[in-house]
């Protein structure tokens, strides 16, 4: 008798460590394990197992002394997540001991000296000022932080970004962006992006990189040599030059993260542009061609002569089929603002943004692919029609500004999709403050393509 | 700024290098205790911090796991209410509590099972292997292996259960007959 219940506890505790099991038997198993000591005994062997091979992830190709499989790293998910719903499915990049039975390396090989209003994300390193920093790495989720490299180099991270250490000379940006200040002792440091290798050689310089994987490198200062991950190619990089690299065709736009309608608790429904007759884009000044789908949505105004062409407005379709737009009460916009790759926040100061609802419903129609400055919805060349447009909101994003998703709120919103009849709305985003210096800031934010963040969601209730 | 930080020297370096050797023990301690990956992280980010500041006070020569598990303990169960997170059940604090104090009871059995699981894995068969690799460094779930290699959830769930349960037993016989063999 004993025997058969423990074995049915084994297979509830299976269950709950591939969490198939429904609410009431957990916590059905939980009250055992609390009560029962040979229950207890078992689940913590099984859950120590299970959490041992969790925790040795990056070894278990090792030990199992497979083949590594041809997909081997899928594409970390990273969602800057700070609302509730949003769970991050995060994982450990761990520290790279992968030499077995080698005394792990734990020399210092920076400092993190100072930091300003930051909020970091499952980090692997500890994130208090003047913690001692090894290989491993640091996720700035807000505001800025600057670490000091045992080489002298002093680095400074601008939120939202994910920066991996290798050595007191070496590290690698997976996301976001970096300003480097580095002295003659540690000429010779070294950034790497996902697509490029930038070497320095006694400067000031930032470096960026997109999500989706485009980096933007900028001299202030002094000069540095690059390599493009690609093509391998060397080229120098003098003071105020800047070099980009566009994120490869077909890591952007091949794979729209699946949002769908989603009910949510107090009777919100979230609408993400992937739902539906949803779409969302961007059209720049400069593209003759449509930029087609792409994972970010990019926005910036300039009134400079050398980066107007770099203008851009983005657009965003709802479909409101599944709601009743009339009896709509509240309404808000989230968006999930992401490093654009192009760019450094601490060029420009705060910005200011505007929401506009297109009231022409006509204009509810306009192609994705299709979609060129020249036949923006309900604006041109020299700004939004009025006629067609009402001002719903506005909304700031700080220097060093959060990746955490942005909630924009206003009565306009929900007069406006009350007076929605075909069951689209159409907004449209634009910067309304322009920049000191042509280097500024792209703002970005996650599309229904992006692989990892949210897309733009209307809340509604 | 400050260039020469105070912490940053030997005690840093000694900080640094008992945490690299205990950083995957410590990962798994919490994600024993901690289901969801998002909060593991920010929990055993918040519990290095907590450790690093606090490591002047261990003191060397004494048990640094003992000490990591206490401070762990606390961050878990801060965590869960700091984020005002509604509870899996009514009694996950006990739950937790009474896991904790069960590992702790078995921390140096674990700790040894711990050596021999490298033995272990090596000894499944190789489609085992291949489902192993998927699920714990891929990191692909139960649904998505099923999808992947044509079989039903249910079947990829009982054959994860199956692999769990062939390493558990060989862990403890290889406990049984000395680490020497664990080799």
């Amino acid at each position: 008798m004993k025997a058969n219940t423990t074995r049915e506890w084994d297979a509830r505790i299976e269950r709950a460590l591939e969490g198939r099991l429904r609410a009431d038997e957990l916590a059905a198993l939980q009250a055992e394990v609390v009560r029962d000591a040979a229950v207890r005994a078992a689940y913590a062997e099984r859950v120590w197992l299970h959490a041992t091979l969790r925790a040795e992830r990056e070894r278990l190709p090792q030990w199992l002394e497979t083949v590594e499989p041809a997909t081997v790293a899928p594409v970390r998910r990273w969602v800057f997540a700070t609302m509730a719903m949003a769970a991050a499915a995060c994982v450990l990049l761990g520290w790279n001991l992968f030499r077995l039975g080698r005394a792990p390396r734990a020399e210092i090989v920076a400092t993190l000296v100072q930091t300003q209003n930051a909020r970091w994300a499952g980090s692997t390193l500890p994130t208090a000022e003047n913690a001692p920093l090894g290989r491993g790495t640091l996720a700035l989720v807000e505001g800025m932080a600057t670490l000091k490299f045992a080489s002298g180099a002093t680095l400074t991270l601008e939120a939202p970004t994910r920066l991996e250490i290798l050595s007191a000379m070496h590290c690698r940006l997976i996301e976001g962006s970096v300003t480097a200040e580095v002295p003659e002792s540690a000429h010779g440091f070294r950034v790497d992006t996902s697509d490029l290798k930038v070497v320095d050689l006694g400067t000031r310089f930032g470096v960026t990189a997109g999500s989706a994987g485009n980096s933007h490198v900028f001299v202030f200062e002094g000069e540095v040599t690059l390599s493009d991950g690609k093509s391998g190619e060397l080229r120098h990089l003098g003071e105020g030059k800047s070099f980009h690299v566009d994120a490869q065709p077909g890591v952007v736009g091949t794979e729209p993260a699946r949002f769908q309608l989603e009910q949510v608790a107090d009777g919100w429904t979230q609408i993400p542009t992937s739902f539906g007759r949803g779409k969302d884009g961007y059209a720049r000044r400069g593209n003759l061609q449509s930029v087609g789908p792409q994972a970010l949505l990019m926005v910036k105004h300039s009134e400079l002569e050398r980066s107007r062409k770099n203008e851009r407005r983005a657009f965003l379709t709802f479909d409101l089929s599944k709601v009743r737009p009339r009896d709509l009460t509240e309404v808000e916009l989230v968006l999930d603002p992401e490093p654009s790759g192009l760019g450094f926040s601490a060029m420009v100061p705060d910005s200011r943004f505007a929401v506009y609802g297109v009231t022409d419903e006509v204009l509810d129609q306009w192609s994705e692919a299709g979609l060129r400055w020249e036949n923006m919805p309900a604006s041109d060349d020299t700004g939004l029609n009025p006629a067609q447009v009402t001002k719903l909101a506005e909304f700031s994003l700080g220097r060093g500004a959060s990746g955490s998703p942005l909630t924009i709120k206003g009565e306009a919103f929900a007069a406006f999709l009350r007076s929605d009849t075909n069951g689209l709305v159409t907004f449209i985003i634009v910067r309304e403050t322009g920049e000191t210096d042509p280097s500024g800031l792209v703002h970005a934010f996650a599309s229904k393509e992006h692989p990892s963040a949210r897309p733009p969601t209307l809340r509604v209730r | 700024m400050n260039p020469t930080p105070p912490d940053a020297g030997d005690h840093g370096e000694t900080f640094l290098r008992t945490l690299a050797e205990h950083e995957r023990w410590l990962a798994a301690y919490v994600y024993s205790l901690v289901t969801r990956t998002a909060d593991v992280d920010d929990i055993l980010q918040e519990c290095k911090i907590v450790l690093w500041r606090q490591f002047a006070r261990f003191q060397a020569g004494t048990n640094f796991r003992a000490w990591a598990r206490t401070i762990a303990l606390h961050q878990i169960l801060n965590y869960r209410r700091a984020e005002q997170r509604r509870p899996e059940s009514p009694h996950e604090r006990e739950f937790i509590e009474a896991v904790a104090g069960e590992i702790e009871r078995c921390s140096e059995q674990f700790d040894r099972k711990a050596e021999g699981l490298r033995h272990c894995l090596r000894k499944l068969p190789e489609a085992h292997r291949a489902i192993m690799l998927s699920r714990y460094y891929e990191e692909r779930g139960v649904e998505q292996i099923a999808a992947q290699s044509d079989r039903t959830v249910e079947a990829v769930y009982r054959l994860l259960s199956r692999i769990r349960k062939v390493l558990n037993d060989c862990i403890s016989r290889q406990l049984a007959t000395g680490p020497s063999a664990a080799r």
